[in-house]
């Protein structure tokens, strides 16, 4: 087994120490491993996810994710595009955690970061999107911006908070099936929360079941 | 007692009879008295007739006594009006310009959810403290430190400016969403990045009518400061009110001064529209483009 992405120990989760959302989590991943993450609203599912991402502390416990620059993607549950940009732009941000400093400094992406966003947006349809603000695109469309993002990002772990909330099951099958490219592919470890056991279940290597304040695996 | 009565029934009576009190107890300590005021219609009476009929020779005739040199050949180029107009426009273009550049990375640093608070703090403190000040005091300053002229001018409007568009603009970069903020700072970008590149361009269009507002406003306000010798058009409405005392071509400036700013502001107030119209129909402001190599036929 080759070493986890993330490893989680003995992890308690929350804001604030007396009322924890989540305690005594643990949880490895493993490169090119999709996890679902599953339980009712306002459990503590997107609050673990930001946890993972760097964007709040533990209450206590160890996280151990990549510690480098753009090694972690992160997808929030409104997808966290820039609304007033077009397709390209936003793609483009995805590329700005690889980027040298001096072409971060003067918006001069080089033409290999390019060529990448270039591949990204084919890679997920959106060619003859390129120059439409994300305003002007369907929710589905957003969401293959925003993978699309990740692409670019390259990085060793991505987090996926709702990001099939409220697509029809056609636009939400097509999704599942670039993340799972992208998963395999350029072996990228995903954890994805979502409120739907089936779905989750299809398409998810092991699914995790938030249940009052423990987490635990389930078999769908 | 029926006065008692009628007053506990409407308590709100009691607080605008207050009010009453207060406000001709204070008229009395500052002065200001039915006498004045008759006295001083008496004067306003003898102004207005000095002011009538407007003499508009100040936007035919050349004003050879202007601050800054004139080198257009055609005399009503070179008059008190338009001569003062366009150094005033030109006051409130240069000001907004420097204000901008200075207000946006200080912005930046003001914003709760872009600067560590420390930053965030002494940052507010300092473009509160270039508040304090009106542009008129600060002209006041820079005229005693540089003379009369322009420079003190746009060096007045430029600090005013910065503390005021830097409030706006810092308001406008705190009410962008938290998502693209957390997406950009999970993948590991320094703080400049997160502002610079996501927090800046959501914000845009709000910038964007912020700075077009203040450049309407320096000019509204580029009048008001020649009135201490910091150049522009209300150089010479002090000159004709002052110096010349002549009263009727001040009244024709403050015309000229009128049309312009009701121009200017219907002007400003479309552009800005154009970017404020709706949430998500907004036309994207141009200059954020900044990825020129993304075109249709590249991809």
């Amino acid at each position: 087994m080759p070493t986890p992405v993330l490893s989680i120990r003995q992890a308690v989760i929350g804001f604030e120490k007396d009322k924890p959302l989540l305690v005594d989590v643990n949880l490895d991943i493993h490169p090119g491993e999709i996890i679902g993450i599953i339980g009712r609203s306002g459990i503590g599912k997107s609050t673990l996810l930001r946890t993972i991402a760097g964007l709040l502390s533990p209450l206590s416990g160890d996280i151990d994710v990549p510690s480098a620059r753009g090694e972690i993607g992160y997808i929030p549950q409104r997808l966290g595009l820039i609304n007033h940009h077009n397709v390209g732009y936003n793609v483009m941000m995805g590329a700005l955690a690889r980027a040298p400093f001096w072409q971060t400094l003067f918006s001069l992406p080089g033409i290999e970061l390019r060529e990448s966003a270039r591949s990204a947006i084919e890679a997920v349809g959106l060619s003859d999107k390129v120059l439409d603000s994300i305003s002007q695109l369907s929710g589905g469309q957003q969401q293959r911006v925003a993978i699309a993002r990740s692409m670019v990002q390259q990085p060793t772990l991505l987090l996926a908070d709702e990001c099939l909330g409220e697509l029809d099951s056609e636009t939400a099958k097509e999704i599942i099936e670039l993340i799972q490219k992208l998963a395999k592919e350029n072996n990228i470890a995903i954890i994805i929360v979502d409120h739907n056991p089936v779905r989750v279940a299809t398409f998810c290597d092991r699914v995790l079941q938030v249940k009052g304040t423990h987490i635990e695996e389930v078999n769908v | 007692m029926k006065i008692i009565q009628h007053l506990k029934k409407r308590p709100s009576l009691i607080v605008y009879t207050g009010i009453i009190i207060l406000a001709i107890m204070i008229s009395n300590k500052l002065g200001i008295t039915i006498d004045n005021l008759g006295q001083a219609w008496g004067n306003a009476g003898i102004l207005w007739s000095e002011m009538f009929p407007p003499d508009f020779s100040v936007v035919t005739e050349r004003a050879s006594w202007s601050q800054t040199k004139c080198t257009w050949d055609a005399d009503w180029a070179c008059s008190a009006a338009i001569h003062g107009l366009a150094e005033t426009i030109e006051i409130a273009f240069l000001a907004t310009l420097f204000g901008m550049l200075l207000s946006l990375p200080l912005s930046m640093m003001a914003a709760h959810n872009l600067s560590p608070i420390w930053l965030s703090t002494i940052t507010r403190q300092f473009l509160a403290g270039l508040r304090v000040l009106p542009s008129l005091v600060w002209a006041l300053i820079f005229v005693i430190m540089f003379g009369p002229g322009p420079l003190a001018g746009v060096l007045a409007m430029t600090l005013y400016t910065v503390g005021y568009l830097g409030k706006l603009q810092y308001e406008a970069l705190e009410g962008v969403s938290r998502h693209p903020l957390e997406a950009a700072r999970a993948m590991g970008l320094p703080r400049w990045q997160v502002a610079r590149y996501f927090a800046l361009p959501e914000a845009s269009n709000a910038i964007l009518s912020q700075i077009l507002f203040m450049f309407e406003y320096n000019i509204r306000h580029g009048s008001v400061i020649g009135l201490v010798g910091a150049g522009g058009i209300g150089w010479y409405l002090n000159n004709y009110l002052g110096v010349f005392s002549r009263y009727d071509r001040a009244l024709a400036l403050i015309i000229v001064i009128y049309v312009a700013v009701v121009i200017i502001d219907q002007i400003s107030l479309s552009i800005r529209h154009r970017f404020m119209d709706s949430e998500t129909h907004a036309p994207r402001a141009r200059w954020r483009e900044i990825i020129p190599f993304f075109t249709k036929r590249e991809v």
